[in-house]
């Protein structure tokens, strides 16, 4: 199966740098990160309450984010304060969206593609509970585990709507529109391989069209001078640039520098025929960077 | 929340709404969005009396002054697993806030000196966890 993951892969080798070493990382299991959630409790005290159980934590830089270096619990939710919900796990990679929208309480925030809420519970919480995010996902399952997440993190400032985010109508505009998009998930490969199914050619591009769909009724949501951050965790320039590129071409958003505390580096410039021009205004994150899973996202405004 | 002696201000920035027998608090900008599935978090179900569910205790308990139960740490392993607690405590009958040191644990149900766990399966500690 690895070898398998190795040969699939291999068609990045041209776009992401110390290939060998990504190669490798797709080898060693993902560690688990958490975030405290600080509607519930201060940080010291549940890193002291865990520490004292026996876990573990490095904390990254000075980000709400801490790698869980050992555990004493086969799985880290299996703790009291997990169910008293001072914790989420949530990969570091997954916060980056996030801290390149940061949302304050001032805003209107619409999360097209929510489930299961990792990156909806962490808005909440720099919101403090007020504004307003609308939280939606077509899958009902989904929006189960969405649901479950906020109750147990204490989430209050929350509407959840489950619609299609490629053609329906969420009734208002908004400040700020996160379109973490469905895609190929080829970034998530480390947490499940056994469970990795990757596509082909052809399937990046028409998940790239439904992308773009999504992303053009974000735009119709968006308010003037408003923003809309575009992440998927996948690293095909289809689902990723070419998306970008037809929203500055044909929906008339404007490609902002994504500047986060996150290592990474820029976008790719250019894949088969296609060349984005924009492409240092993107970010990608790779494995092999801080040990976390793949992340790419713009940042776009309306203007 | 009477029962509990919870202020209007803290009670203050959520706006319930009812939906069916359930009412739900939320605290952020409610703005009309239509086909909501769901709103903020459930609060309290309606029957005879209203009962507090354990998700909005754990946001609002700790500033109860009232009908609250504190549990010592044997008996918070007993509670948080879902079983009963044979102990008289100085409450009056029905629901109350359950608390082990800091933190708000959840709902109970108190009567005759029996303190029945109110904690959703989806909450109750296994025996592996710690
Ligand atoms: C990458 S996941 C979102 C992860 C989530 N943002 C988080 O941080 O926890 C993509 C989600 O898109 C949802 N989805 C797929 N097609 C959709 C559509 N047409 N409209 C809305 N949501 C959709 C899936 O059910 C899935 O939950």
């Amino acid at each position: 199966m690895e070898e398998k993951a190795i040969d699939y892969f291999r068609k990045y080798e041209s776009i992401i740098p110390d290939f060998e070493r990504f190669l490798a990382s797709l080898l060693t299991p993902q560690p688990y990160w958490l975030r405290v959630n600080t509607l519930k409790i201060s940080t010291q005290k549940l890193i002291e309450r865990l520490l004292q159980k026996g876990f573990v934590l490095e904390q990254f830089g000075n980000l709400n984010a801490y790698k869980i270096i050992e555990k004493p619990v086969k799985h880290p939710g299996a703790t009291l304060e997990y169910s008293l919900g001072y914790y989420y796990i949530q990969d570091l990679s997954s916060m980056a969206p996030v801290l390149a929208l940061n949302p304050s309480n001032e805003d209107t925030v619409l999360d097209m593609a929510a489930a299961p809420g990792s990156k909806t519970t962490m808005m909440a919480e720099l919101m403090r509970n007020e504004g307003l995010i609308v939280a939606n996902d077509i899958n009902f399952n989904r929006i189960k585990s969405l649901a479950g997440n906020i109750e147990r993190l204490g989430i209050t400032d929350v509407i959840l709507t489950q619609k299609d985010a490629r053609v329906a109508s969420f009734g208002l505009k908004f400040s700020k529109i996160l379109l973490d998009a469905p895609c190929s998930g080829e970034g998530v490969y480390r947490k499940n391989p056994w469970g990795f199914k990757g596509v082909d050619e052809r399937q990046h591009r028409y998940l790239g069209m439904q992308q773009m769909r999504m992303l053009k009724n974000a735009s119709n949501h968006l308010e003037e001078g408003g923003i809309i951050v575009y992440s998927t965790c996948t690293y095909h320039p289809y689902e990723n640039e070419s998306v970008v590129k037809y929203a500055i071409e044909k929906l008339n958003l404007a490609p902002i520098k994504v500047k986060i505390p996150i290592p990474h580096i820029v976008g790719v410039d250019r894949w088969k025929d296609e060349t984005y021009e924009f492409h240092e205004d993107c970010i990608r994150i790779y494995p092999h960077m801080v040990d976390t899973g793949g992340m790419f996202i713009a940042v776009l405004a309306k203007e | 929340m009477e029962r509990f002696g919870i202020s209007r201000e803290i009670l203050e920035k959520y706006t319930f709404f009812e939906r069916g027998r359930k009412i739900w608090a939320f605290s952020g900008k409610y703005l009309e969005i239509g086909d909501i599935e769901l709103i903020g978090i459930k609060a309290l179900t309606k029957g005879r009396v209203l009962k507090p569910s354990t998700a909005f205790l754990r946001i609002v308990g700790k500033r109860a002054s009232k009908n609250v139960i504190r549990l010592n740490y044997e008996e918070m392993l007993l509670f948080m697993k879902g079983e009963d607690i044979e102990r008289s405590f100085p409450v009056e009958p029905g629901y109350v806030i359950v608390v082990w040191e800091e933190d708000v644990l959840g709902c109970g149900f108190y009567k005759n000196g029996v303190l029945k766990s109110q904690i959703p399966s989806k909450y109750r500690m296994q025996d592996s966890w710690i």
